[in-house]
């Protein structure tokens, strides 16, 4: 069980979370939908830790993980599997190798420096990119595989570290659609057959309400919507992606600046 | 530059109608070119004020060149071409006139190139190997402070304001002729060149990747291992290889100063006026330079080929 | 052991030389190091790089540099200031020298203004070669054309920046916008009014700025041609290390490095304004 008690993270005056409470049973697969800059990849970040709440709490099982540090640390993220919308995998190496990235955290570090891993890591390796019809493309450059299948290197990679919980930020925004059900069907599955709690960021309502059992809706940091598909109807929707702006008074204040920055402006 | 658009005046001016804006800019633009008008009248003056100083005081122009100049410059062209004659160009080294009475001491030459070329390659690769930790302590993006970054930016800078010819002639006098000094010296200038251009590599590296290993439980050597060396690798070999080519050329004027090298050579023909062999010396030199740059820019290209590739 | 026994038999079905690769794979890139270190320790070897002779010139560097403490100038200060004039102006003068003669040959080298390739592949390798002749090397020759004093070391300053220079001033040139020029010919220019007005304003900025650099570099390689007698800076620090006056050569050599972060920092405050 995850649980945030209240986490509100700032940068600077802008509050990108804001006094979120979430508690998500072990297992789950949750869709979060919101507006560019609702505060969803922070949410997620900030259960990993690759951004330190300014005040709230994160739990998981009960034990909080705000005060975790060094190895304990590590070994914490590595616990949570992070996917990205650029799938951030290493071009230059080939997929097997940065799908091993995934066991670094249990592996002795001048061991990993040098490149070594151990048959039976490589052995999880392969039947974890086997599982995702990859195993033949393991010798390859992952730079020259198509966006849809690095992002099931990324999944893969993420499996290898035995993850309790998945937090994949945007993971199919730079994919086709079909690329896009592929990797969403395999997250889906990780939920529901290992039992491995799935958190995704989403931008297409279509999707989260397909694979997502439960969905939540962020607006201007905070929660704005928690419950099933059926619930999210249009004024839901409506409350999570807010009204669009008229075109007028958008632009009116941009066309007044640029003028004015004229005489001032010189660039050199 | 671009300096900085004051808000308050800004939120000023949206308030202005159109030709009040018009007009403000072009009397500022005026202003402008009146202003830029001055200036280059005032850098023409100081360019020339400068030139005029600097030639005076080379004595680029002054008259000791004298009448004898160039019939002195033709005396020693004549001297720095050897006497070679057609039909005994390939007899042994003790006919004057051939190939081989030219270049007389052959193997001592080839001998001392080879050193050369080894001071350059042990000095390039010392130098490639201190520059790499130092290089992200250099880089923005990856030093553990701001302290650290300022500190270890302005050593490398002040490091490099010395010629090596400079270092070199300091540490003969500790370590006595031979190559070592002249090891030492490229090192370091090597070391704090290589820091700066491996420095910003390191910065234009996409840290996402970096990220994605941190987020799989990584530590920082194996965020820098699996994130980052693949990323700059090719760009890190790639200027190592240029700096050898630098250092190749600068090994062999150490020798001059009596730090190893071909260097030792062509100061003691130069010595012994011996033009004939500082040629032949020469020759040497600038066909070792000329072949390895060839070959290290293949390389080179194959390097930033394979990057842009990938 | 027998759950990873199990993986690895089911792993090995599938792929097998990813789980046991090949063992060129496996040790190839060890071979390399090894060989490789054993190279490096061979010129090592060559170059009597030698542990205990380290010690000991690390050692002596110790006692040269704890004299340099406090540097003194010991009553020579107008004289050090008046040779890195000195040194300045041989550097200037052989920017400007180096400038003059890579110009002409800079525009004859561009693809786009020659294109005749025999006359464009004679004049690149031709200033190829001359690439190679470190600046030390024209130096010791031009000493011994001209005798010793700043003339020298203009002349082998020159020497060595032109072949550099004409390179740079041709890429400038072959990089630059062609659409301007054509402009100004399509409405009725003739060739010189295209160069002056369609190429010009788009090349100058570009070599002011190679040739401030070159004037930076030469700063520095001025400098050192006074170790071989072209006067200036160089040789009041040649003289200093040889009566092993370590607290003058510390003065020399701060008042040196001062001076160039100096004109680096002009150079670069000009070159901001230039592009
Ligand atoms: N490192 C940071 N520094 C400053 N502000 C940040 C930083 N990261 C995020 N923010 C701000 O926090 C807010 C939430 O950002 P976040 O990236 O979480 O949004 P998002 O919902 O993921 O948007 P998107 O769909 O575009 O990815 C934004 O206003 C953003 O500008
Ligand atoms: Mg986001």
């Amino acid at each position: 069980m995850l649980e945030l008690v209240n986490v509100t993270k700032t940068y600077g005056q802008a509050i990108a979370v804001n006094g979120v409470s979430l508690s998500i049973p072990a297992g789950s697969m949750v869709g979060i939908l919101g507006r560019s800059g609702a505060g969803k990849s922070t949410l997620l970040r900030m259960i990993n830790r690759l951004a330190e709440p300014t005040s709230g709490d994160v739990l998981w099982q009960g034990k909080s993980v705000l005060h975790l540090r060094g190895s304990t640390l590590r070994a914490w993220r590595a616990r949570c599997g992070m996917m990205f919308q650029q799938f951030n995998l290493s071009p230059r190496l080939d997929v097997l190798t940065n799908v091993l990235v995934g066991s670094v955290s249990r592996r002795p570090t001048l061991q990993t420096l040098i490149k070594y891993f151990p048959a039976e890591e490589r052995a999880r390796a392969i039947l974890e990119l086997h599982a995702l019809d990859m195993a033949d493309l393991a010798l390859q450059r992952a730079g020259t595989l198509s966006g849809g299948q690095q992002q099931r290197v990324a999944i893969a990679r993420t499996m290898m570290q035995l993850p309790d919980l998945v937090l994949a930020d945007e993971p199919i925004a730079s994919l086709d659609p079909a690329n896009a059900e592929t990797v969403m069907s395999a997250l889906s599955s990780i939920s529901q057959e290992r039992g491995i709690t799935v958190l995704v960021n989403l931008h297409s309502l279509d999707i989260a309400r397909t694979y997502c059992p439960r969905i939540i809706g962020m607006a201007k940091g905070k929660v704005v919507f928690d419950g099933s598909p059926d619930q999210l109807d249009a004024a839901m929707v409506e409350k999570i992606y807010g009204r669009r702006k008229s075109t007028e008074s958008a632009l009116a204040p941009a066309v007044s600046t640029t003028l004015s920055s004229i005489p001032t402006g010189e660039v050199a | 530059m671009s300096k900085s658009v004051d808000p308050t005046t800004n939120s000023d001016r949206s308030s202005w109608r159109l030709e009040q804006i018009v007009d403000h800019f072009e009397a500022e633009r005026s202003r402008n070119l009146r202003r830029g008008r001055l200036q280059q009248l005032f850098q023409i003056l100081v360019v020339t004020l400068l030139l005029g100083g600097a030639f005076q005081a080379s004595g680029l122009f002054s008259s000791y060149l004298g009448d004898g100049a160039l019939g002195r410059i033709g005396n020693f062209l004549s001297r720095l071409l050897p006497q070679l004659h057609h039909d005994r160009l390939f007899e042994d080294r003790a006919t004057s006139g051939s190939l081989l009475y030219w270049f007389y001491d052959l193997d001592l030459w080839l001998k001392l190139l080879a050193e050369t070329v080894q001071i350059a390659i042990v000095a390039t690769v010392l130098g490639a190997i201190f520059a790499l930790p130092l290089s992200f302590l250099a880089a923005r993006n990856l030093a553990p402070a701001v302290w650290v970054y300022w500190t270890v930016r302005r050593i490398s800078e002040l490091v490099r304001t010395l010629p090596d010819i400079i270092l070199a002639l300091i540490l003969v006098a500790a370590f006595g002729l031979g190559p070592i000094p002249g090891v030492i010296a490229l090192t370091l200038g090597t070391t704090a060149s290589l820091t700066k251009l491996f420095a910003e590599a390191n910065e234009a590296a996409d840290m996402h990747q970096l990220e994605a290993v941190q987020s799989a439980g990584g530590n920082w050597w194996q965020q820098l291992r699996f994130g980052l060396m693949p990323q700059v690798l090719p760009n890190l070999a790639s200027y190592s290889l240029l700096r050898l080519e630098i250092n190749v050329g600068g090994a062999a004027a150490l020798g001059i100063v009596g730090a190893g090298g071909i260097g030792v050579e062509l100061s003691r023909a130069i010595t012994f006026t011996e033009f004939d062999t500082y040629f032949a010396v020469l020759i040497m030199i600038v066909g070792l330079i000329f072949v390895l740059d060839l070959t290290s820019e293949a390389i080179r290209d194959r390097l930033t080929g394979l990057e842009k590739g990938a | 052991m027998t759950a990873g026994s199990d993986l690895i038999e089911r792993a090995t079905l599938i792929a097998p030389n990813s789980v046991y690769p090949p063992w060129i794979n496996r040790f190839g890139r060890w071979i390399c190091w090894v060989g490789g270190l054993i190279l490096f320790g061979w010129m090592c070897h060559n170059l009597d790089l030698r542990l205990d002779v380290l010690a000991r010139g690390f050692t002596k560097l110790g006692v040269l540099t704890k004299a340099m403490f406090p540097p003194f100038a010991n009553g020579g200060e107008l004289r050090i200031v008046q040779s890195l004039l000195d040194t300045f102006a041989m550097a200037v003068s052989g920017t400007v020298l180096g400038i003059i003669v890579a110009l002409p040959l800079g525009i004859i080298g561009a693809k786009t203004v020659i294109r005749n390739p025999v006359i464009h592949f004679a004049v690149r390798r031709t200033l190829d070669i001359l690439r190679g002749v470190p600046v030390l090397v024209w130096a010791l020759v031009m000493i011994s054309a001209f005798g010793l004093g700043p003339i020298a070391g203009v002349i082998a300053l020159a020497l060595a920046d032109f072949p550099h220079l004409s390179k740079q001033f041709a890429e400038a040139i072959e990089n630059s916008d062609t659409r301007p020029s054509q402009g100004i010919l399509a409405s009725g220019g003739n060739r010189i009014e295209a160069m002056r007005l369609g190429l010009l304003p788009q090349v100058v900025p570009v070599m002011a700025s190679q040739s401030l650099y070159t004037l930076e570099s030469n700063f520095r390689n001025a400098a050192i041609l006074g170790v071989v007698g072209a006067g200036g800076i160089g040789f009041e620090l040649e003289e200093r290390i040889r009566i092993f006056a370590f607290d003058q050569v510390a003065w020399i050599v701060v008042a040196y490095v001062l001076s160039v972060t100096l004109l680096d920092w002009l150079s670069s405050q000009v070159r901001a304004r230039l592009v």
